[in-house]
């Protein structure tokens, strides 16, 4: 076996979203670590999955790291690449089983902000990017998995702008607007894995990785996290062998999976 | 009065006042009525991108971006309507990321918004600050997904499509053009999105190849490009290459755009700089992290650069000369060929933008 540096965050991060995707699954990537995550899984335990992509490609085999949603490897060499309102379209339909996507601020109900920070719609702190596909994902697929970086500043109690309806006011609240789906099953970050509880549809601590404490997580978070019966147990780590895929074969250039430099 | 019962919540959320500004979008008669006066004769279309901005752009006209951000985007157009000094556009695209600089220069002034920014390469510091100053006013917030199906129910012949995407969200509360009933078939209240069908003004779609007519080739990602040039008034190919007819008949199994949307053909080599176009070349890398990096971060930079690149070019040529000529276009190809599937193996890293570190190259 080779000598490997432990994996960093973001390659922990990558391994933890590729094991959410079971195998001959229908797969809706955003850009970046998910990118990454798709890539692996196919290449570990999941090769018959169908990857999706906002472009509309569909199923593209792989070259090396897309830089957008719309660039050639999200639909190299794919036998169809869809319009946009189709691809939507394949998520209403039953043809998604699981989208990942990024957030700027989640809440404890798992909706999502990817429009602004601040409280004034004309005079934000910062404007971000708007909705893009990620809306469309949140209200229509089967499964959504969010993927961030975890401050209070970004699990606040109560997005600054709802860009996309997880669980809304939680309980039946998200059924009741109208929307299909099971919405948000999980949010990664770097303290652990979050699920939300069946009734109350608030934000749970499913698993914690290695090092980190139910403390720490709760003071990265600006709402009340719950917490599951009994002992919380700990984020399965990757093995040595699937740190090195993810090196070798998945983003050897360090694109997505390396820390950026001082 | 108008005619169109906008939502109050989002006309007052916005702070629209003046709401008949809102109505070319969704004016369907005056759509239809353009589309029925156009001359149907299958006739040589060709002019310079020069002629086809100067006649076809109007200021204060509905623009639709097209292509995929910076893929098959028809930025070279967009960069034409800004040297032309054209004023107070409306921009609408899924995505529109390249309304931001046009707002700088006046050019765009109204934004229906959907997303602006550069993906991996970083948040849009401008369009904040221009959002921020008054200089762009938000007409309307969007999906990707509802652009798209409001553009596809105008294609479709439809007023409208009943969608589920957007439901609760907050964009709703910031978009006049939508409405929330439910479906009349359910017993039980089942909510859904009325999104109206899309009708820009005007449409540039750059494409690797048409004919003289317009029956314009599509390869790669079409977005929503086939039904933007269906619901658009105006329609402009520009193309890579102009191809005899027969070529587009015989050889171009694919997506077509049918030339009697067309009004105008450009013969526009390159018209996706700095975009990226399937099929013909990878996209300067370098070039939209400066933009993001460091131009977008003040009005000074972002001035400076505009200058330079926009206004200090005459055309795509000039354009290209300035990203490296021919090194440039060599190894754009050879980079787009491979991550299209041949040429397997070519190194696609590259020496980044920073603003400690310009490399001064654009692959």
């Amino acid at each position: 076996m080779k000598n490997h540096a432990p994996a960093n965050p973001l390659e922990i991060l990558a391994y933890i979203i590729s094991a959410q995707i079971k195998d001959n699954t229908i797969v809706y990537v955003g850009t970046g670590l998910p990118m990454v995550a798709g890539i692996l899984a196919r290449k570990t335990h999941a090769p018959n999955i169908t990857m999706v992509y906002e472009s509309g490609g569909q199923d593209p085999i792989q070259g090396g790291m897309p830089w957008s949603v719309g660039g050639p490897f999200t639909w190299r060499k794919s036998p169809v690449v869809m319009e946009m309102a189709y691809s939507f379209g394949q998520c209403y339909n039953g043809y998604v089983d699981i989208a990942f996507l990024g957030f700027a601020q989640v809440d404890m109900y798992g909706n999502v902000n990817t429009h602004m920070i601040g409280n004034d719609f004309h005079q934000p702190k910062a404007r971000l990017t708007g909705s893009g596909g990620n809306n469309d994902l949140t209200s229509l697929s089967q499964n959504m998995v969010l993927v961030g970086l975890q401050t209070p500043e970004k699990f606040p109690e109560k997005v600054d702008f709802i860009t996309s309806v997880g669980h809304l006011r939680g309980g039946n609240t998200r059924k009741e607007a109208g929307l299909p789906g099971n919405g948000p099953i999980a949010v990664i970050s770097q303290c652990g894995v979050f699920d939300f509880e069946p009734k109350t549809k608030r934000m749970r601590v499913k698993t914690l990785h290695p090092g980190m404490t139910l403390d720490i997580a709760q003071m990265c978070t600006g709402f009340e996290l719950l917490k599951p019966q009994g002992e919380i147990p700990l984020t399965p780590m990757p093995s040595s062998d699937i740190i090195e895929i993810l090196r070798t074969e998945v983003d050897p250039g360090g694109v997505f999976t390396s820390l950026p430099q001082a | 009065m108008g005619v169109f019962d906008y939502s109050r919540e989002a006309l007052d959320n916005l702070k629209i006042d003046d709401p008949g500004i809102l109505d070319r979008l969704v004016d369907f008669e005056h759509a239809r009525a353009v589309h029925l006066k156009k001359d149907r004769s299958k006739r040589d279309k060709r002019i310079s991108l020069k002629e086809a901005v100067a006649e076809f752009v109007q200021d204060g006209d509905v623009v639709l971006d097209t292509g995929f951000g910076y893929v098959r985007t028809c930025i070279q157009s967009h960069f034409e309507i800004m040297r032309q000094g054209k004023k107070d556009l409306q921009m609408i695209g899924a995505p529109n990321t390249n309304q931001s600089y046009m707002i700088v220069t006046g050019s765009v002034r109204y934004s229906h918004n959907s997303y602006t920014g550069a993906e991996m390469r970083g948040t849009d510091r401008n369009y904040t600050r221009q959002l921020k100053t008054g200089k762009v006013r938000i007409l309307s917030e969007w999906s990707h997904g509802g652009i798209a199906q409001g553009l596809k129910a105008a294609q479709l012949g439809s007023p409208g499509v009943l969608s589920k995407q957007m439901l609760g969200s907050d964009i709703v509360k910031y978009n006049p053009y939508l409405k929330v009933i439910h479906n009349p078939l359910k017993k039980e209240p089942d909510p859904s999105l009325f999104i109206p069908a899309l009708y820009p003004d005007v449409t540039f779609i750059h494409v690797q190849a048409a004919d003289k007519f317009g029956n314009a080739y599509i390869y790669g990602p079409t977005v929503n490009d086939l039904a933007g040039a269906a619901a658009s008034r105006k329609v402009i190919i520009t193309a890579e290459e102009i191809v005899p007819e027969m070529d587009i008949r015989l050889n171009k199994k694919g997506s077509i755009i049918p030339f009697f949307y067309a009004d105008a053909v450009v013969e526009l080599p390159y018209g996706a700089l700095p975009g990226s176009m399937p099929g013909y070349y990878y996209w300067p890398r370098q070039w939209w992290e400066k933009l993001m990096r460091f131009s977008a971060i003040n009005e000074e930079n972002i001035g400076t650069f505009l200058d330079e690149w926009i206004f200090g070019t005459k055309n795509q040529i000039e354009f290209l000369e300035k990203l490296g000529g021919a090194k440039w276009m060599i190894e754009a190809r050879r980079q787009t060929k491979a991550a299209e599937g041949d040429n397997e193996d070519i190194d696609f890293s590259y020496q980044e933008y920073t603003v400690n570190n310009d490399p001064g190259i654009f692959y």
